[in-house]
């Protein structure tokens, strides 16, 4: 492992420049702006292991774990490089899930166990928390653990579980306790998938790819020493993991990639002579434009060494809708195209726009992250202050 | 709750914050407001002194123009404040508008004009518009001792408080910024006739006619590109007023409506804590949020010398908090129930005042337009 500059001493466009310089050389051409948004690992594996060679995987794990150790300022600068250069998201539940809660909570038995595996790739991690009964009302889950001797005997079923059939451990939250107030009794657990009992079957999206899946359990035998922290207070750990990252989910990436797209269209059919249709584009532009803005008043909260309040997710809500709205008027652009679910060509070079791809695609962020009217919700209650029934 | 963030490193801006307050606890704008419209008036002319002795109306002019030499941040935080306390006299059109005209040319005449704007004695509005907002037609015609300048202006504020007229004409083709007196000179130098109609938020608005006014060589402030130049940047920074004011009316509807929604009881409670009325006080404190952080950006863009940056975020920041205010204080009014619907209820007042700030010097639809056709010439012309 390679020992690193201190990155956070840098300003931010010395950074910047570093970082964009190696990625732009290091990242294969064929995985940039891919139309899949989660490949699996061994599409990706070559840049996963190029990243963790540099070291470079896993951007604010501590240095001391093998992560940069960056700040929340350089964190964004990070993301925004990754985005604007076109890089493929790689399984990342292991950097960016269950490596902080290992580092927050674990033991270190479990530091020393799965951190280094997780850079290597040799562990790659799945998220189990939802289930059919559980969604957004994720704490009313009901996958239960019995303690058996020195091992938890698991029951039940996970859903929406994205990459599992790819991955070969899972971050469970199990039931270990049935309580009157339902946030007690939850438990993190890490399992393995090829565990006796473990059937993974993967669930075909609207995209008609596998990419996320159910898990079912049926007498799974898990080690206690796979606990995190205490038994029966795992809520409090799965929701402390997200600090400063809540503001990548609302992150103008998605939306900003989606407008070029819509502007390539647009001119390629003769949109722009359009009135109506240089009215609405020009509202969806200035969306964008605006969410910059309001994007960069909570990033110089973090810059300022601040934390985020519960507002964030206004950029969340915001950013997620506008991809669905910029997807939409593609659907409008296309006219009879719109019938079809391949990619549209454009110009005479043989460009193709995924009108459909990005269309489908952009039905999941308002969903996924705890949907859109959770998050309302929510802000009703932490910023604005309104009463409960 | 939703507000215009700024850096303050020597606490100028949580100063001058305070004073708008302190200012609002001693004048119930809205009940300003409410008398001016029973009077038929264009401008309270006490409160506008006392928004000079503030130093308010001088705030952008440099100091040898009796200004205090301020700069976006400050002029942000002021308007926002403005709007906040529904203190609706006409400071963007009035004090913005002009001043920066006059600053810009810079010559003693437009000075002495700009001193007695800033220490409230003089007001002096802009005419340029014609009835549908464009350009008018005002023509200086002759030479010499034999000028002359005809024409009707539209959307003249304080016409009728007016101490002088500041005419944006054009002579062949090219632009003249006159200076008139308000009243008619001497006998046979020709007339001004000021009429007008009642506007939205309870101030009347000027129609001015020209015809063949004697002008004199001296009362021509400037001439050619310089005006025009003027124009466009004193344009650019009222806009930029404007969208700071309609971030205050709005963020100030949402609290009220927010408030109101919690005290509001019906079936047994609070009508807050249903979720559908949570839901759409959400979407308004999003709206003021973008708002905010439009005219932050704003303030950045114009204090960072990148002029066609700084032209963007302002078209970008108007258009945003125009569509939020209005937005925000329609659904305000849906939001406080029949009582919205009376005079009575001040929330219906940020309606009107949220629209007649919107409708200035250019609806967000056309705001968005602009930004977009400068957008694509940039591009096209990189490529």
């Amino acid at each position: 492992m390679s020992t690193h500059p201190d990155y956070n001493a840098m300003s931010d466009a010395e950074f910047r420049k570093i970082f964009r310089d190696w990625v732009d050389v290091n990242c294969p051409q064929h995985l940039r702006f891919m139309r899949k948004q989660r490949p699996t690992f061994d599409e990706v594996a070559d840049w996963y292991h190029a990243l963790n060679d540099k070291g470079w995987l896993s951007p604010v794990w501590p240095v001391d774990y093998g992560g940069m150790g960056l700040d929340a300022a350089k964190h964004i600068v990070y993301v925004e490089e990754w985005a604007r250069l076109g890089c493929p998201r790689i399984p990342d539940h292991g950097i960016g899930l269950t490596g902080p809660l290992l580092i927050e909570h674990g033991s270190d038995e479990q530091k020393a166990e799965f951190l280094p595996k997780i850079l290597t790739g040799e562990h790659v991690w799945c998220q189990g928390y939802s289930e059919p009964g559980a969604g957004s009302d994720l704490a009313s889950l009901r996958t239960q653990a019995v303690r058996d001797g020195d091992d938890f005997i698991v029951n039940g079923q996970k859903i929406w579980t994205t990459l599992a059939h790819c991955a070969n451990w899972i971050l469970l939250l199990v039931r270990t306790t049935k309580s009157d107030k339902r946030q007690h009794g939850i438990t993190v657990l890490l399992v393995e998938l090829s565990s006796p009992g473990v059937l993974v079957r993967p669930i075909k999206n609207l995209r008609e790819e596998e990419d996320f899946c159910e898990v079912f359990f049926e007498n799974v035998r898990v080690p206690a020493r796979n606990v995190v922290g205490e038994v029966d207070v795992g809520w409090a750990l799965a929701k402390s993991v997200l600090g400063h990252e809540r503001i990548f989910l609302g992150a103008p990436s998605r939306p900003e990639y989606a407008l070029t797209r819509l502007e390539i269209l647009a001119r390629d059919r003769g949109a722009f002579e359009d009135a109506a249709f240089r009215s609405r584009y020009a509202r969806l532009r200035l969306d964008l434009y605006d969410l910059g803005s309001a994007f960069e008043r909570f990033a110089k909260v973090l810059r300022e060494g601040g934390t985020l309040g519960a507002d964030v997710s206004v950029l969340k809500i915001f950013c997620s809708e506008l991809y669905q709205r910029i997807t939409e008027e593609m659907l409008t652009v296309a006219g009879e195209e719109a019938r079809y679910y391949d990619d549209l060509p454009v110009g005479d070079a043989g460009g193709a726009i995924d009108v459909m791809n990005l269309y489908l695609d952009s039905r999941a962020p308002a969903i996924f992250g705890g949907s859109n009217e959770i998050q309302r919700g929510i802000l009703a209650k932490a910023v604005l202050g309104l009463p409960s029934r | 709750m939703p507000k215009i963030i700024l850096d303050d490193p020597d606490q100028t801006l949580s100063m001058l914050r305070e004073s708008v307050e302190t200012l609002a606890t001693r004048v119930d704008g809205a009940a300003r407001l409410r008398r001016r419209r029973a009077d038929g008036g264009d401008l309270d002319r006490d409160l506008w002194s006392e928004m000079a002795a503030a130093g308010w109306l001088g705030l952008l002019l440099p100091e040898d123009m009796g200004g205090s030499a301020l700069g976006p941040a400050e002029l942000a935080v002021l308007a926002e404040g403005l709007g906040r306390n529904l203190l609706t006299e006409p400071f963007a059109a009035l004090a913005v508008l002009p001043g920066q005209i006059l600053s810009a040319i810079g010559t003693p005449a437009a000075a002495t004009i700009a001193q007695g704007l800033a220490d409230g004695s003089r007001i002096t509005p802009l005419l340029w518009q014609d009835a549908q907002g464009a350009r008018a037609p005002l023509t200086l015609a002759g030479n010499g001792e034999a000028m002359t300048l005809s024409g009707t202006a539209h959307f003249v504020t304080a016409a009728a408080s007016a101490t002088d007229l500041l005419v944006l004409s054009e002579r062949d083709g090219v632009p003249a910024l006159v200076v008139l007196p308000a009243r008619n000179g001497p006998a046979g130098s020709g007339g001004i006739t000021v009429s007008s109609r009642p506007g939205l938020d309870g101030a009347t608005i000027g129609q001015v006619t020209l015809s063949d006014v004697a002008v004199a060589q001296d009362q021509i402030l400037a001439q050619g590109t310089a005006v025009e130049t003027a124009l466009q940047a004193a344009i650019q920074i009222t806009r930029f007023a404007l969208a700071a004011e309609l971030a205050g009316v709005g963020a100030k509807a949402l609290e009220d409506t927010v408030a109101y929604t919690r005290d509001r009881v019906q079936f047994g409670q609070s009508i807050a804590s249903f979720q559908v009325i949570q839901h759409r006080l959400v979407d308004m404190w999003s709206d003021a949020e973008f708002a905010c952080s439009a005219v932050t950006n704003a303030v950045e863009m114009l204090t960072e010398d990148t002029p066609a940056a700084a032209a963007q975020a302002v078209l970008a920041a108007k258009a945003r908090a125009g569509d939020s205010a209005v937005t925000i204080t329609r659904r305000a009014i849906h939001l406080h129930g029949a009582m919205g619907f009376t005079d009575e209820c001040n929330i219906g007042l940020f309606n009107k005042r949220a629209i007649t700030l919107n409708a200035m010097l250019g609806q967000s639809e056309d705001l968005r337009l602009e930004f977009l056709a400068q957008e694509m010439a940039t591009k096209s012309t990189a490529a």
